[in-house]
């Protein structure tokens, strides 16, 4: 037994790291689909019904909601893989608009911050207290008001990204911009460094590790975000439309909802995983503090 | 008259205010010609850093009076004319080992920045290791491209705060062996903080002596060993007789307190 378990072992350690991440995420997505299919099986054949009720509405079988993916939206219509992927880009360009917007207001408040303690002192409680509006109460406040002085309903969406992503950003960046230690600030004095050099020499750097960590989380928030902020929004584009309708429609079209939160996920991904290449490509390896993706 | 590079009279330093006053440094009065290899050593708490730092307008002085290169210290910093050491190298993590000794040309804008970092990590005999990460590099390799990037604008003042502190022993012995043959070959004159008696002893040409509570200078001795030293100096009857002087010193300035 030892000795083949050995055996596997050394085979396992063998492969390529990329190999074991990629056997390792499709090990953890058949898990997750295992569970889903044990649940409803066993739920279903004991009649049981709680906490979740194993019928085809509920809990359609997985191959099901993938299989619907690959059905017309619509008798005659196009697929609904192919109609939820312009969705998805749709939403995606609120969502990167957002993000950028927002990034760059934070780092831009972070900034101001580690200038001046007067500034943090003065204009942080206001930037807390912005965040502790409940974002679902201001979503549709913003879409209406740029809908009255006539901005395009996606910039709106926008907006809400980029307000979920200027608070995390700006705050990780004030903090990554104090990190360096007492020793290289004395340095940058001992060659008499002006202020700018001294922020874009030795705190930005130090700071890229800080700013990624909160980028990675504004990511998924601002899909969210502009996920939330469509669904006051006129218009027929977008994911967050498409969630709204067939939860609408959930006694009938369960499964095409299903498939909607599968692609919301994949686009998720998908936003953290190009973060996490910018960060590879930006910040020293030895800094990237575990990895996503 | 004022040619010395370090000439302080009545200097003295005292950190907060009201119950928080600690006096750090009382009446220091101190010259420092050019070319010397000045240490200064005493018990921890005695100031030495402090005076390093006074030297190198990190802080102010809050009396007396003290002149760098014949002007006021903020001056002499602005015209960049002393390069630090600390005992923790301070590399940037993010910047090779020359585009770390490149970083103060690049912030004073003098230009052949290549050239120079090259030369000065051949000075400090790390020519191979160009294109190295700091983190890359044993502690002994990191505090050589500190020195290296210390002195890539030519200052003609070098401070060193316990730079050897962190080494184990041998690395130790090879790095006062190299700091006296860069010394040497720059003509830079050194102001050294250690608390280390040989160090003291084998580096310098003349260890002032501190005591503490409040920092004072206790005495003043001459090295007078002669160059070039090396491991002979180390094991000569001079050496040794020199380490117990500076040894006698600072045990009667502790009977003394």
């Amino acid at each position: 037994m030892e000795v083949v378990r050995g055996d596997r072992q050394g085979r396992w350690e063998r492969l390529s790291p990329r190999t074991r991440r990629t056997l390792s995420l499709l090990g953890v997505m058949v898990a997750l689909v295992a569970f889903w299919e044990i649940y409803k099986l066993i739920w279903s054949s004991l009649g049981w019904i709680r906490p979740v009720r194993p019928d085809d509405v509920v809990m359609p079988h997985v191959w099901d909601m993938v299989i619907e993916l690959f059905r017309p939206v619509r008798r005659g219509g196009s697929l609904l893989v192919l109609d939820l992927g312009s969705r998805a880009l749709w939403t995606m360009r609120e969502a990167i608009v957002g993000f950028l917007v927002g990034g760059a207001f934070g780092f831009g408040i972070g900034v101001g911050f580690a200038r001046s303690r007067l500034a943090e002192r003065a204009f942080m409680p206001y930037v807390v207290a912005s965040q502790t509006v409940p974002f679902l109460a201001i979503a549709p406040m913003v879409v209406i008001f740029g809908f009255n002085i006539g901005i395009p309903g996606w910039i709106s969406v926008s907006v809400i990204s980029a307000y979920l992503t200027f608070f995390p950003v700006a705050i990780n960046t004030l903090r990554g911009l104090r990190s360096p230690d007492p020793n290289s600030l004395e340095l940058m004095r001992s060659y008499a460094a002006g202020p700018r050099d001294v922020l874009w020499k030795l705190q930005v750097p130090s700071a890229l590790p800080y700013i990624f960590t909160a980028l990675k989380v504004t990511a998924t928030a601002s899909i969210v975000g502009a996920l939330v902020g469509e669904l006051p929004v006129g218009f027929q584009s977008g994911l967050g439309r498409a969630l709204l309708t067939f939860s609408q429609q959930f006694a009938v079209q369960s499964k095409k909802l299903y498939g909607t939160v599968i692609i919301c996920a994949l686009v998720g991904i998908l936003f953290v995983g190009l973060v996490s290449y910018a960060e590879r490509k930006l910040v020293p390896q030895r800094a990237v503090v575990g990895e996503i993706l | 008259m004022s040619d010395a590079v370090v000439d302080a009279r009545g200097v003295g330093k005292i950190f907060g205010q009201d119950e928080d006053r600690v006096e750090a440094l009382r009446d220091i009065s101190l010259r420092i010609e050019p070319g010397e290899f000045v240490s200064l050593i005493g018990p921890s708490g005695c100031g030495k850093s402090t005076l390093l730092r006074l030297i190198g307008d990190l802080t102010a002085p809050t009396a007396g009076q003290l002149t760098v290169n014949g002007k006021a210290p903020t001056q002499a910093r602005t015209d960049r004319d002393y390069g630090i050491v600390f005992q923790k190298a301070t590399l940037l993590d993010w910047r090779t080992v020359t585009k770390n000794v490149e970083l103060p040309l690049e912030i004073m804008g003098i230009d052949g920045r290549e050239e120079r970092a090259a030369r000065m990590l051949d000075l400090v005999q790390l020519g191979d290791f160009g294109g190295h990460y700091p983190w890359q590099l044993s502690g002994g390799m990191q505090q050589r491209v500190a020195i290296a990037r210390a002195l890539a604008f030519n200052p003609s003042l070098l401070l060193m705060d316990e730079p050897f502190g962190a080494l184990d022993e041998m690395t130790r012995e090879s790095m006062q062996q190299e700091v006296l043959r860069i010394w040497g070959e720059t003509g830079t004159t050194v102001v050294f903080v250690t608390h280390s008696i040989p160090e003291a002893v084998f580096l310098s040409t003349r260890v002032i002596v501190m005591s503490s509570r409040p920092g004072r200078i206790s005495h003043v001795i001459e090295v007078g060993l002669g160059h070039p030293r090396d491991v002979e100096t180390r094991e000569s009857q001079d050496f040794y007789d020199k380490v117990t002087e500076v040894r006698e010193a600072l045990r009667r300035q502790e009977q003394a307190s």
